[in-house]
């Protein structure tokens, strides 16, 4: 068993460090370089110059560029965001309340897909090549292509119009009817939820199937297959416990790459259906050049996929001796 | 008489010259074309491509068609104006067999002359992608585990910590909003995966002995990497310039939704923009539809070739 040195754990730490520095400076040089500034959503008919000389003063916008540039540097790594000047709140708290909703519906589509994908993955990698599996490899790679928006759209017609089954836009029933016990609320955004994820799942488990079913049809050429098909063992005990198990590795590094990437598809399914979570929010304020809350948000994600992308490299390194030689036992 | 011998003589030897390469796609045309999907994929390809060179031709009206243009009153009398968008027409106030939208467009005039821009975006930012991401790849692999794969991957790992559409957003708002920026964002977005999978692709290729020989001959660094090593790495590489293709149509349909499409151009994201933005999303079924399914059916067309060629250049498919 291989353990990681010290001195290769420090040097990724560095590495991954500078990353994050180089990314925000992309970061303060892009959000800046875009045309117009939040003091724009600010203006009034009433305001003069001097109001607006004002207002730019309070922001700090009328710093020079490079003082602005290290208080960003140095406030963002301590995780003091700043004030929010169009939501007129602090940063935070924008972020405290929203990530939790965002959470909750992509982490169950992530569930969702990560059960279904690599489950249909293995039948059709162990069965490749045969009409079954070119058939439903050919159907889901055009599922695969569909806009998820328009997707979305089409089951809040079927589903919501015509059925009238769910509900198709935020996260709880407003001025509701009922009472506030916790049975309630729950089965409330459950309905709330169902089409939301049913949406993101019902395209993205393809992505979890495409890593699984070549991992899987490797997987079906080596030794301890043939070997437990020797031993006599049922194919479906072969597929699922000897074969499966060792395809599902690359998916896992996938899986984690793909917690990091959940925030980037929440941009367009939560301006569908409404739902008020933080991918909304990064949209409406790179739009109105909010530069705290945008900072933030991108913020955070780079420190997340950094993290994730660091945390898989241990664990690869942890799991390759184990890969090599567990795998023929 | 003797020019024209000479000319077929050489004629001849270009022939002589050429006819392992063509034989060599011949054969790999031959097994392509017996997957299905990928097949299926050329015929979408091709009717769009046809679409898009004769618009003229597939499409009942030209653009500046509107529904009831040259009926009598002159002007839009208040049924008319009411009745738009119109479900699919076949000749009775006006032939438009798919509907028209809120405009009097008809629906399938539109889809058919954005074509031609949905296969720009696609080919474009494919080819794009693949430009950067290809060359990149190579040099860091060959050179793996020197400081110029070293600055390579980081430059990757920067990239890939800037989360694909919110930065899409901003590099178009900072650009402006035109087909060619949103096309150039994609690419410097989408050429992350090429790079990564060409380098791990190029370091186990640069193993081979056929690199150590080409070596041991005096082949400089650039001739054994553009020469040895990357006609054995570009069927991967046309794998992803397919896959990034698709990747890109649909990235460009989702900035349309968002409202972040060019408004001069006619695509069919846009024509999903409008519905929402018009109101008619639930209203109008022929409106909403087949811009969908064009996305859908090229992005899969995309797919398909992308992946059966994968499963044709993949040796393991000769078991």
């Amino acid at each position: 068993m291989t353990r990681i040195s010290a001195r290769y754990l420090g040097k990724r730490l560095v590495v991954s460090y500078l990353t994050l520095l180089v990314i925000m400076s992309l970061l303060f040089v892009l959000i800046r370089s875009m045309p117009g500034s939040f003091i724009g959503s600010m203006i009034t008919p009433e305001l003069g110059q001097e109001d607006i000389r004002r207002l730019r003063e309070t922001w700090g916008l009328n710093e020079p560029i490079w003082r602005q540039y290290i208080d960003f540097m140095i406030n963002y790594q301590t995780g003091q965001f700043g004030r929010s000047p169009t939501y007129k709140e602090p940063v935070w708290d924008i972020i405290i309340r929203r990530l939790p909703r965002t959470l909750v519906l992509f982490g169950g589509a992530f569930i969702v897909q990560f059960i279904v994908g690599p489950l249909v993955g293995m039948y059709l990698g162990w069965w490749r090549g045969t009409r079954k599996d070119k058939s439903i490899f050919t159907s889901s790679l055009a599922v695969y292509s569909m806009p998820a928006f328009w997707i979305s759209w089409l089951f809040i017609w079927l589903f919501n119009y015509e059925l009238e089954w769910l509900p198709s836009t935020y996260m709880f029933t407003k001025f509701a009817g009922f009472e506030w016990t916790t049975v309630n609320i729950i089965t409330d955004v459950l309905r709330h939820i169902a089409l939301p994820l049913f949406s993101i799942a019902f395209v993205s488990w393809v992505g979890a199937m495409l890593v699984m079913r070549p991992a899987m049809n490797n997987v079906t050429s080596e030794d301890y297959v043939f070997l437990a098909q020797a031993k006599g063992l049922s194919e479906r005990t072969v597929m699922i416990k000897h074969a499966a198990r060792n395809a599902l590795i690359p998916v896992a590094t996938q899986a984690i790459v793909g917690l990091a990437f959940l925030l980037d598809g929440s941009v367009i399914i939560e301006n569908v259906f409404s739902w008020p979570g933080l991918g909304q929010v990064i949209v409406t304020s790179v739009l109105s050049r909010d530069y705290p809350v945008s900072q933030a948000a991108f913020f955070m994600l780079a420190v997340l996929i950094i993290v994730m992308r660091l945390l898989t490299d241990i664990a690869y390194t942890y799991l390759d001796p184990r890969i090599k030689f567990g795998g023929e036992s | 008489m003797s020019t024209e011998t000479e000319s077929s003589s050489q004629f001849d030897s270009f022939k002589e010259r050429w006819r392992p390469r063509i034989e060599r796609f011949r054969r790999g045309w031959d097994r392509f074309t017996e997957e299905k999907m990928g097949v299926l994929g050329i015929i979408i390809m091709v009717v769009f491509i046809l679409w898009a060179l004769f618009p003229d031709f597939f499409a009942p009206h030209s653009m500046e068609w509107r529904a009831y243009l040259g009926t009598e009153p002159g002007r839009l009398t208040a049924e008319q104006a009411d009745s738009l968008p119109h479900p699919p027409a076949f000749g009775d106030p006006f032939w438009a067999p798919l509907g028209t939208n809120y405009l009097g467009q008809g629906i399938l005039t539109l889809i058919v002359h954005a074509a031609d821009d949905a296969l720009y975006i696609g080919f474009a930012a494919g080819l794009l992608s693949s430009l950067v991401g290809v060359p990149l790849g190579l040099i860091s692999g060959f050179y793996g585990n020197t400081w110029i794969d070293e600055t390579i991957q980081r430059v990757v790992d920067v990239m890939y910590g800037l989360p694909f559409l919110p930065f899409l957003i901003v590099l178009v708002a900072i650009r402006g909003i035109t087909t060619t920026n949103i096309i150039l964002g994609i690419a410097v977005t989408s050429w992350l995966n090429n790079c990564i999978v060409i380098r791990g692709e190029t370091l186990s290729l640069k193993e081979r002995s056929y690199v150590e020989s080409a070596k041991v001959a005096g082949a400089s660094d650039t001739r054994i990497v553009f020469r040895h090593i990357m006609p054995n790495v570009l069927p991967l590489a046309f794998v992803f310039l397919a896959q990034d293709a698709a990747a890109a149509i649909i990235a460009q349909a989702s900035l349309a939704y968002l409202g972040l499409a060019d408004f001069t151009a006619n695509s069919w994201g846009l024509m999903l923009q409008n519905i929402k933005s018009n109101g008619y999303v639930f209203d109008a079924w022929w409106w909403l539809i087949p811009p969908g399914v064009c996305i859908m059916l090229l992005a899969a067309a995309f797919y398909f070739i992308g992946f059966s060629m994968e499963d044709v250049t993949n040796p393991q498919e000769d078991n």
